[in-house]
């Protein structure tokens, strides 16, 4: 191995993409290729503790969980799953592709991988636009339309009304429940300390109240006053709104780095770079991309699909 | 046996024209280095600026504790030391100084190869340390933090009146750094090895920052999203850390721990890897039980993972959690105390000399013992209660941080000082320097184990009076400790420009660090070196012509 290594030294010949470091292609390749892996466990574990969290409120509050699922639009999710899919197989393709040494094949898929990537984020781009229109994004500040409704929550109705909004943002959100029954609830006993997060539906809590299946835990986080009271239950809504934007946020920026990585690739691609011999950069980009799409196999479900039955009136 | 060039690789004829040091002069050179020396160079310089700003710190704190008033600092202005103590010590110290400084320098010349796997990775990692740093230390001037270096919620989120988010992000930043480092020794240590070096030939030093690098991989990114969310609670109020809207602060301390209790194991591993190579090359013997002390090494990063709970026995987790994570702490001292016993084995009947890095080693040895044992009373369901926030903790994980991994690096650095420099230092005061720390960290930190026994709280400005006679020794012991690290500092830069050169194995080692030059050249090894011995190889075995070595640079052996 020395004396091969000394050779090739001697003749100053370096295969094309060989780093200094490295003997031979074979070795580059095989660091290459744990070290991604290696990036990606980081990653697993990244995502891993938002997870955690995930699965933590989400066994303490699932009525909260399933009414912020129910709210989420399971068509646009279902639609980025496959637009992701697909693009995970033309990312395979396009690795393919750089193997056989195919550069126009290569070019192309890889043009078609960022295509899918970029309706991926326009669909994120309409949903998140969907959220903050209607005043469930929980950051203070950032639901400007809504901020002041908000803010004046109990008149909600002659604010907007004032600002020339002729459309309640409670009623677009009222899925299940009157505005009577929100009422009767009794929701200005409770301070929201936070202010900016429009959600009144309290129907699924009132459901599993009525059904007997409420947790000892959601009495906890639900009750006030040995009673349901709709903005304690709107908290718990509104952490499952937070998980939301943060998993899917953190994913979006992850895609955004893909597409990054891709407009690169797509340049060394067209220069010609990649070849039978040397197509590492190829394959590690598209692993990357493959786990990326994974996180949002497991995203979809644990967010958009929760408790759907009750939408279409199932009970517990 | 061997083939005629294995046998030339150890004894280095003459000095390459050109080193790694003489290499560029430029200050690209060294800034836009790709260098794992280099950058091993860099991260040494600004690591131990980070040392000297949180031992600052500590003595701060150990003059506020010389009386019991709180009178040469206020309570609030305590509070901002000791977690800025803390913060510094340990993510800007502890976390990076032996896998990036001597781990970066020495791994690819332990293994034979002639840099990490990805040497933009590794000056990447450099750049993120500093970033981090900066905005650490940014944070510090604006009037820094109070929490704590562990962020504790909901005070971080919600009370805490001081820069909670820029040294947040710091942290956050920094994590990346030491992801990189830890990734970038798993791959090189998995592909970069030279012929013949065999998973089970190489330095257990190179193990033990396997086994780091494994934690440092998996526990990080933990640390990460939890100060990003921690973050996103201040900055948004998430309500997922405060309980006022339905959080859960004890969560918090759950993903804070998942990473910061593997970090301890971050803190002593490399430590121990250093003292593997002490002690048996120190001894002259090769070590007992290689295998054991290389798998002790992994199994301590692997339960490391499952101990985490033992940090809230009192923050009201179930008593039964608290029962899985007491017995899981204890199984943590099985591999621990493997390592001592198989150092102590190599020891027995070896030639001994006391060299300095030796000395180093032996304290080490004695204050693990003191601290790792200490360790199982607080792993103890019963006793911990009695302790929980005393200075008994403060002493036993200053026994395992200062007196494991500070007095390891110490001691490597001595070791591996004439190979990263190409100078000797003094032996005379760097002999005085030990003992001097020696002394001085036991009497710093060995009252505090009574302190917190008889119910000294830590974290407070103030304490009744009749714990003052205890502290002064502690206080006395800190000036001590001070004096002995300050020593080091100025004997070893007088080296740099004044000390003898060094030859490439100033004690016959068989390492394959000491089979290239003082200092190396850029690409570590004149060609790439085959291995045809095993790990701590005395005598004939090792391939090195000792005759001649002896002859050439009259050690005495």
């Amino acid at each position: 191995m020395a004396t091969h290594a000394d050779t090739l030294h001697d003749q100053h010949y370096h295969p094309p993409g060989l780093q200094h470091q490295f003997e031979d292609m074979g070795q580059q390749q095989e660091s290459a290729s744990i070290g991604m892996w290696m990036f990606l466990v980081q990653e697993i574990m990244f995502f891993g503790g938002l997870f955690t969290v995930y699965l933590v409120f989400r066994s303490k509050y699932p009525m909260a969980f399933a009414a912020g699922s129910n709210h989420l639009d399971a068509f646009w999710g279902g639609l980025n799953t496959l637009v992701l899919i697909v693009s995970s197989l033309t990312m395979a393709l396009a690795v393919r592709s750089a193997q056989l040494g195919k550069r126009n094949a290569q070019v192309i898929f890889i043009v078609v991988t960022m295509i899918f990537g970029t309706v991926f984020l326009g669909v994120k781009a309409i949903e998140y636009t969907a959220k903050y229109k209607e005043g469930i994004v929980p950051v203070a500040g950032l639901n400007m339309k809504t901020a002041k409704t908000a803010s004046t929550y109990p008149n909600a109705r002659e604010l907007s009304t004032r600002t020339g909004d002729t459309q309640d943002p409670r009623e677009s959100l009222n899925t299940g429940v009157s505005e009577a029954d929100t009422h009767e609830t009794g929701e200005h006993s409770y301070y929201n300390p936070t202010g900016t997060f429009v959600w009144t539906d309290a129907s699924l809590a009132t459901q599993a109240e009525q059904g007997g299946y409420l947790t000892e835990s959601e009495k906890i986080g639900y009750y006030s006053n040995g009673e349901l009271n709709v903005n304690k239950f709107r908290d718990k809504v509104r952490i499952f709104f937070w998980i939301y934007f943060v998993m899917t946020g953190l994913h979006a920026l992850h895609m955004i780095i893909g597409l990054g990585v891709m407009a690169w690739l797509l340049w060394k691609a067209w220069m010609g770079t990649y070849s039978a011999q040397y197509y590492s950069p190829v394959e590690m980009s598209g692993l990357y991309w493959h786990f990326v799409d994974i996180v949002w196999i497991f995203l979809f479900p644990l967010l958009y699909l929760l408790g759907r039955h009750f939408l279409h009136g199932g009970g517990h | 046996m061997q083939n005629a060039e294995a046998i030339n690789v150890g004894n280095i004829k003459e000095e390459p024209k050109v080193s790694y040091l003489t290499n560029g002069f430029t200050i690209k050179s060294w800034l836009l280095t790709k260098d794992h020396k280099r950058i091993a160079i860099l991260y040494l310089i600004t690591v131990s600026a980070f040392f000297a700003l949180g031992g600052t710190y500590a003595s701060l704190i150990r003059l506020e504790l010389l009386t019991p008033q709180s009178d040469l600092l206020q309570s609030a202005t305590y509070n901002k030391t000791f977690t800025q103590h803390g913060i510094i010590m340990v993510f800007f110290f502890l976390i990076p100084s032996i896998p990036a400084i001597l781990g970066n320098f020495l791994i690819p010349i332990m293994i034979g190869a002639k840099d990490l796997a990805f040497p933009k990775i590794n000056l990447l990692s450099w750049y993120f340390y500093m970033a981090g740093g900066g905005l650490t230390l940014f944070a510090l001037l604006q009037g820094g933090v109070d929490t704590g270096w562990t962020f504790y919620t909901p005070y971080s989120t919600t009370f805490s009146n001081s820069y909670v988010m820029a040294v947040g992000l710091g942290i956050f930043i920094n994590g990346f750094s030491s992801i990189l480092t830890g990734l970038n020794f798993i791959v090189t240590v998995h592909t970069m090895r030279a012929p013949g070096m065999t998973w089970f030939r190489l330095p257990l030093f190179v193990w033990a920052h396997y086994a780091t690098s494994l934690v440092m991989i998996l526990g990080t990114p933990v640390i990460a999203i939890t100060i990003l969310l921690l973050a996103l609670e201040r900055l948004a109020k998430i309500g997922i850390f405060d309980p006022a809207i339905g959080g859960d602060p004890i969560l918090f301390q759950h993903l804070f721990w998942f990473y910061s209790h593997p970090a301890v194991y971050i803190m002593i591993l490399p430590g121990m890897g250093v003292i593997s190579e002490l002690i048996s090359n120190f001894s002259r013997k090769k070590i007992f039980g290689y295998e054991f002390i290389a798998f002790s090494s992994i199994a301590i990063a692997v339960f490391g993972f499952l101990v985490w709970g033992h940090h809230m026995f009192v923050s009201g987790q179930s008593i039964y959690a608290g029962l899985v994570f007491s017995f899981l702490t204890m199984v943590v001292a099985i591999p621990s105390a493997i390592k001592v016993f198989n150092w102590a084995a190599t020891l027995y009947k070896g030639q001994i000399s006391y060299d300095t890095p030796m000395l180093y080693a032996l304290f080490f040895i004695g204050l693990f013992l003191i601290g790792g044992l200490t360790g199982l009373f607080l792993g103890s369901m019963g006793l911990t209660v009695h302790l929980t926030d005393t200075y008994f903790i403060v002493a036993h994980f200053h026994y395992v941080m200062v007196g494991g991994q500070v007095l390891a690096y110490l001691g490597g650095l001595h070791y591996w000082w004439s190979k990263i420099t190409g100078k000797m230092y003094s032996e005379f005061w760097s002999k005085i320097a030990a003992i001097i720390i020696f002394v001085g960290f036991n009497l710093t930190f060995f009252p505090q184990f009574i302190l917190g026994y008889l119910g000294m709280p830590r974290r407070y400005a103030s304490y009744p009076p009749e714990f003052q006679v205890l502290n002064i020794f502690s206080t006395a012991g800190a000036s001590i400790l001070a004096i002995g690290l300050i020593i080091p500092l100025i004997y070893l830069t007088y080296s740099i420009f004044f000390g003898a050169k060094a030859p490439a194995n100033p004690w016959l080692l068989p390492g394959l660090e000491w089979r290239t030059s003082s200092p190396p050249p850029t690409e570590n090894f004149e060609e790439t070196p085959i291995v045809t011995w095993e790990a701590y190889e005395f005598g004939e075995e090792s391939g090195l012509d000792l005759e001649d070595a002896r002859n050439k640079y009259k050690v005495t052996v």
